[in-house]
């Protein structure tokens, strides 16, 4: 009962910050507790799970993956794996078809990452004095709510939009033009028709990123530039673009990094199709392993898709890094 | 008064744009409540039809339809917790003990998150078919756990970094243990990162498709339903997939609605802060 009770005081008096911890355990526990708390073993204490974890799931898969590269190893034949050196490797650089795609999802991550930048700049400027609107909280729900949906669905959404016989985009492009389009079968309107979905399911996310780049601009130099009826231009150009564009930056990157995974929304749209118009490298790679079930192939692309991504990471740390650094600096010429 | 006007004009102008982008997403929740002959009606319609409830109430009757709904909330939620739990630990002691090789861990994490998901599942694929344990639900269940590590270990580290030493010092010198610094001290001033890791996390494991469809099994959740119902062949039961799509969809829209606030520190892992 009185180990209840201290128990109880313990609880009581938690949120106010600090109470003498021994009254949380029990006395036995105590001992141990301790034990394990001194000991500089208790940091390694804390790593554990997540070693485990990357040891387990990164680590051998990685080492798997390298491993298979060089080998060449078709699921459904009963031909062992072959070590075949580089040639993988080889044949993925002189594949003109790998090529094709690799060129076709940059292309895709240029066009949608910039469309949707443009975009969401734009508009994220017009949303920048919102915060007395009616409804604010569920007008922007709406709006974000394209890049929160699974890819999945909303490739299921523009498989009815986009149908050529009873789709609503059929039902008004023949309104305006006067005909209709079969979009995702189309070779010279699949792609554009992909990227289209792709830069409304992703310029939500922009305006979301200027807007934050928007909030994180001094008042006071607004305040400042309105005392002194600084034009617009001048003000976008010398207060807020020195202060936003660290976050807008940031914004484009995890976009590019984005845009450069798209996987699921293409599959289930067009499958790449018609013929590889709109097959980008994450499908190809699946294709690769799971459709034609090489292996080897797909684990060596897999690793060169690996080492671009790991780039794009770094691209993103170095522009985060730089950015906290000279804030830092900042705070610290400011104290 | 006539500034009141121009206010009233742009707010209505804000709230076209919000329409706007929410009109496809409309366009498909109102299918849900079409009969087949509307929902491909041409012209389209809009507001003029009858709304039914049979094709929501013939998705519940399904029997297959619980099993994945089940499948879908089982494996969202146990894995986010373990990540939470996981990479709260690690988060921790990036935080407080800095070891050697802090930096280039957390690059390695969000490397592996930021590069296209077939790159992973092929060697994921042959490690588990090796090790048995491809299309069992522990096996699915381990590697969403691994999907959600490497966002909520940046967001919490974020937030973590922002507490203030002088906490945890006080505490210990007061004769707290250094777990009850982690879990009493610490853990209540970082909520805001644990709802945020928590909510997002819980979205991009309830929208994943790729490894559920390849290694799902027995584990097999929404989207892999909604996939195969449109790539079928032949003739697609739109009004299914509609009403599938409306039940699948909304618990991510909701939970934009109520954590409005987290959206940027979200999608940004926790490298970008603030509200909107």
């Amino acid at each position: 009962m009185a180990q209840l009770e201290t128990q109880l005081d313990g609880v009581g008096s938690a949120p106010a910050g600090l109470p003498p911890a021994e009254t949380l355990a029990p006395p036995r526990l105590r001992g141990g507790l301790r034990a394990l708390d001194d000991s500089r073993f208790f940091p390694i204490f804390l790593l554990t799970p997540i070693l485990i974890f990357f040891l387990v799931w990164n680590v051998i898969p990685l080492l798997w993956l390298l491993g298979l590269s060089f080998y060449r190893y078709k699921l459904t034949s009963s031909r062992a794996e072959k070590y075949v050196g580089f040639e993988n490797f080889r044949d993925i650089y002189e594949s003109s078809a790998l090529w094709g795609t690799l060129g076709r999802t940059l292309t895709f991550m240029v066009t949608t990452v910039g469309l949707a930048t443009v975009l969401g700049v734009g508009l994220g400027l017009l949303f920048w004095g919102s915060t007395r609107m009616p409804g604010r909280r569920l007008a922007l729900t709406m709006l974000f709510t394209p890049m929160v949906l699974p890819p999945i669905a909303v490739g299921t959404f523009y498989r009815l939009i986009y149908d050529p016989t009873f789709g609503v985009a059929n039902y008004y492009a023949d309104r305006i033009f006067g005909r209709t389009f079969d979009f995702l079968g189309d070779k010279d309107l699949a792609f554009p028709a992909v990227i289209a979905v792709d830069v409304w399911m992703w310029t939500p996310f922009m305006i979301l990123m200027t807007l934050a780049a928007l909030g994180s601009v001094p008042k006071a130099e607004l305040e400042a530039a309105e005392v002194d009826r600084l034009p617009w231009s001048k003000r976008l150009r010398y207060i807020v673009l020195p202060h936003g564009k660290f976050i807008l930056m940031l914004g484009i990157l995890l976009r590019t990094i984005d845009a450069f995974k798209t996987t699921d929304l293409v599959y289930l749209m067009t499958n790449g199709g018609p013929g590889k118009q709109t097959e980008t490298v994450g499908l190809n790679l699946y294709r690769t392993g799971f459709e034609a079930f090489q292996m080897g192939d797909a684990s060596s692309l897999a690793v060169v898709t690996l080492l671009i991504a790991v780039a794009f990471t770094s691209i993103y740390l170095y522009v985060l890094n730089f950015r906290e650094s000279r804030a830092q600096a900042q705070t610290g010429a400011g104290a | 008064m006539a500034t009141s006007w121009r206010q009233h004009l742009y707010h209505l102008l804000l709230w076209l744009i919000a329409l706007a982008f929410f009109a496809p997403v409309l366009w498909i929740f109102l299918g849900a409540f079409k009969t087949a002959g509307q929902l491909v009606s041409w012209p389209p319609r809009w507001v003029t039809f009858s709304p039914t409830f049979d094709n929501i109430r013939e998705v519940f009757a399904r029997e297959n339809f619980w099993s994945y709904f089940r499948m879908s909330f089982v494996l969202s939620i146990g894995s986010v917790l373990i990540a939470l739990v996981v990479s709260f630990l690690a988060a921790y002691c990036f935080s407080r003990y800095k070891p050697t090789g802090t930096n280039f861990l957390m690059f390695l994490l969000l490397s592996v998150r930021m590069v296209p998901a077939p790159a992973v599942v092929v060697p994921v694929f042959l490690m588990y078919t090796a090790f048995g344990w491809a299309r069992t639900f522990t096996g699915m269940l381990l590697f969403y756990v691994m999907f959600s590590i490497p966002f909520s270990l940046w967001i919490l580290k974020g937030f973590l970094d922002g507490v203030s030493l002088r906490y945890d010092e006080t505490a210990l010198v007061n004769g707290g243990s250094r777990l009850h610094v982690i879990f009493r001290v610490v853990l209540p001033q970082v909520k805001p990162g644990l709802v945020a890791a928590a909510i997002f996390n819980l979205i991009f494991v309830w929208n994943e498709f790729l490894f559920n469809y390849v290694l799902g099994g027995e584990a097999t959740m929404i989207p892999v339903l909604l996939a195969v119902g449109v790539n079928s062949g032949g003739s697609v039961d739109w009004s299914f997939i509609a009403s599938l799509s409306l039940i699948y969809t909304l618990p991510p829209i909701i939970a934009i609605f109520l954590f409005q606030k987290y959206l940027l520190v979200g999608m940004t892992f926790g490298t970008v802060r603030g509200e909107v």
